[in-house]
């Protein structure tokens, strides 16, 4: 931020930008890199973690975005199919955040798996 | 005070250690006091595993559903009222979300919500108690679309008003289902009218789409009016 004698214009705030990548290696791993999430640093409300649509779904792709959550709660019909009457339908919502992790091999077993949407 | 999700109590009290961006502290002393504790499990921060891309906040996804036959029981709600996770990334995102049924294929009279971690999707919470929502009726077969379009809106935050989202809702009813997002400041027109026209662009509603905006303060008195539910004692 150099006080220059140089005046900036002014500019419109960004809009989102479509950036397309056809592999997964060339995601960023990282809080400053494009393409995909970006920091715009001089928007209001300051800093912020933009993603578009469009990036979002195709990271649900990514084998990371696959696995099952540990200690997702079984409410049948909603986590689990409404058939599903065995076993713990009382498991209590709670969280660990082990979540981002392997799920462990608990009571359940198998109960997560057989459940996927498909859209 | 009386509103349907006061039987929520303080079950995410675990939450206020990682949220920095909520009023947290308000919200906990506000809570302390109808805390009865049935719930004390103390859970970790979520964060964003290595190689994930982390979201501006962390996201708390809830579901609800009325319990046929009594509607304004409290009790009812705390039964059927229930946290399913929290997540911190794009990748948990998605976790959660292909592992649950989409708004579209509920049955009965339920409700999804996804707030930032540390906000309850109730009214009175303090990010909650100024604020107002924008709410959009929707014919049959249109929730799922709408309800995905919308939280990956907000998820990435596409809606460019800063603090201001509070989180957003699915109401699956009889003949319609209802979408809304809730903000902090019902009186902030600026953002009203910047969250409002972001919603007409992510979800490309056709143009005669009706969309209400509502403050908390209305529902909360609506909601009373409802259900005769004017208390002298401050009980519920």
């Amino acid at each position: 931020m150099s006080i220059s004698s140089q005046k900036t214009s002014s500019r419109a705030i960004p809009a989102t930008r479509r950036v397309t990548i056809s592999d997964a290696a060339h995601l960023p791993h990282d809080y400053s890199s494009t393409p995909g999430g970006t920091l715009f640093s001089t928007t209001p409300g300051g800093t912020r973690i933009i993603y578009d649509r469009k990036f979002l779904l195709d990271c649900r792709s990514s084998p990371l975005a696959n696995t099952p959550p540990s200690c997702l709660p079984d409410i049948p019909g909603v986590t689990s199919p409404p058939t599903n009457t065995v076993t713990n339908n009382k498991t209590q919502p709670q969280e660990s955040a082990s979540s981002q992790s392997v799920p462990p091999v608990d009571k359940a077993t198998g109960e997560d798996a057989q459940f996927e949407m498909d859209i | 005070m009386n509103n349907k999700f006061d039987a929520l109590k303080d079950d995410d009290s675990g939450d206020h250690d990682q949220d920095n961006s909520s009023p947290k502290d308000g919200e906990k002393e506000r809570n302390d006091d109808e805390e009865k504790d049935q719930n004390t499990t103390k859970r970790k921060a979520v964060v964003p595993g290595a190689g994930e891309h982390p979201l501006q906040y962390n996201y708390t996804f809830w579901y609800s559903r009325r319990t046929p036959g009594r509607p304004a029981s409290t009790q009812s709600y705390e039964q059927n009222i229930k946290q399913i996770g929290s997540f911190a990334s794009v990748e948990q995102f998605w976790r959660f979300y292909s592992h649950m049924i989409r708004p579209g294929d509920l049955t009965g009279h339920s409700d999804f919500h996804l707030f930032k971690e540390g906000i309850k999707p109730m009214w009175e919470d303090d990010a909650n108690k100024s604020g107002g929502k924008w709410i959009i009726r929707l014919r049959k077969g249109l929730a799922s679309r709408c309800w995905e379009n919308l939280i990956l809106a907000m998820l990435g935050e596409q809606f460019m008003v800063g603090e201001e989202i509070c989180g957003a809702v699915v109401s699956v009813r009889f003949q319609e289902d209802i979408i809304s997002i809730w903000n902090k400041t019902a009186s902030d027109q600026a953002t009203t009218a910047r969250i409002r026209d972001t919603l007409r662009r992510v979800l490309n509603l056709p143009p005669n789409t009706i969309m209400e905006y509502k403050t908390h303060t209305d529902s909360i008195k609506a909601w009373e009016d409802f259900h005769g539910l004017v208390n002298a004692s401050g009980g519920r």
